[in-house]
C-alpha cells in the first residue's frame, strides 16, 4: 500500500469505518427483510420475492427511510438544543452561562476570522449567517426530504397492503393521516430522543478513555463541557 | 483536505441518491 493511500486510510478513518458498516447492516436488512416479507407472503397464500425484487420494492424503502428520518430529525434537535440548552457536568454540552450563539470574536467571524478561517466566516452578511447555522440547516433539510421520502414509500406500501386485503387504496394525503404513517415516524423517534437525553446526562459521570464524547477520566462530575 | 472533501462528498451523494431512490419507488407505486 502505498504511503499516499495510507494517509487517506488514516485521515479519514471514522468516515470510512461507518460508510462501510452502513454498506453491511443495509445488505443485512435487505435479506432479513427478503426473509420476513417472504413469510408474511407465504401465510398470505402469495408468491414469494427475489431479493432484487424486495430492495426495489417501496417495503424496503420505507423500512430504510423511516430509520434515516429519524436519525437527522436527532442530530438536526441535537445541534440546535445544545446552542441554547445545557446539561451541568456533560461532555456533550456548553458550561453554564455560555447558552446561545456567543460573540462573533469567540466565534472567529468577521473581522474577528482568522487566517485559516472558512472565507465565509469571514465574508459577513448573508453569507457569515448562512455558514454560522450551516450544520443545522442541513441535518434539518435531510430530516424533512428523509421524512417526505418515507411518507411517499410508506404510502406506497400501505395501499399495497390494502389492495391485498381487498381494500381501496388511499390518497397520499389522505396516508398521512393514516396510524401506520405515524406509529412509524413516533416508534423511530422516541428511541432517538431517549439516546440524546441519556447520552448528555450518563456522560456526566461516566468516561470512556480517549474518547472525544467523553470528558477525561480524571475531570470532576461537575466539570462541563470538557471533552478528552 | 481534498481526501476529506472527497469522503464529505460521497457521504452526502449516498444520502441524496437514497432519498431520490426511495421517493421514486414510492412514486412508481412499486
Amino acid at each position: 500500500m502505498s504511503e499516499r493511500s495510507r494517509g487517506f486510510l488514516r485521515d479519514n478513518a471514522l468516515s470510512l469505518v461507518f460508510g462501510g458498516l452502513f454498506l453491511l447492516t443495509l445488505l443485512g436488512q435487505a435479506i432479513s427483510g427478503t426473509a420476513d416479507y417472504n413469510a408474511q407472503q407465504v401465510a398470505n397464500g402469495l408468491e414469494p420475492v427475489t431479493l432484487l425484487e424486495y430492495v426495489t420494492s417501496s417495503s424496503f424503502g420505507v423500512d430504510v427511510m423511516e430509520n434515516w428520518q429519524s436519525e437527522y430529525l436527532q442530530f438536526f434537535l441535537y445541534i440546535f438544543g445544545t446552542v441554547w440548552l445545557i446539561q451541568r457536568g456533560s461532555a456533550e454540552s456548553k458550561k453554564p452561562g455560555e447558552e446561545g450563539l456567543e460573540s462573533d470574536e469567540e466565534q472567529r467571524i468577521g473581522r474577528h476570522a482568522q487566517d485559516d478561517s472558512p472565507a465565509w466566516a469571514r465574508a459577513g452578511g448573508l453569507r457569515t449567517a448562512v455558514f454560522s447555522r450551516s450544520l443545522g440547516l442541513l441535518m434539518g433539510g435531510l430530516f424533512l426530504l428523509t421524512w417526505a421520502a418515507s411518507s411517499v414509500a410508506g404510502w406506497a406500501a400501505f395501499n399495497s397492503e390494502q389492495l391485498g386485503q381487498r381494500q381501496d387504496p388511499v390518497s397520499w394525503l389522505r396516508y398521512l393521516g393514516e396510524a401506520d404513517f405515524w406509529n412509524r415516524s413516533f416508534q423511530n423517534w422516541q428511541s432517538e430522543m431517549l439516546a440524546v437525553g441519556s447520552m448528555a446526562v450518563f456522560s456526566v459521570y461516566l468516561r470512556q478513555r480517549g474518547s472525544p464524547e467523553s470528558k477525561p477520566v480524571g475531570v470532576a462530575h461537575g466539570d462541563t463541557g470538557q471533552t478528552g | 483536505m481534498r481526501s476529506v472533501r472527497a469522503v464529505f462528498a460521497v457521504y452526502l451523494a449516498v444520502i441524496l441518491i437514497g432519498i431520490v431512490y426511495v421517493t421514486a419507488l414510492g412514486l412508481m407505486g412499486r
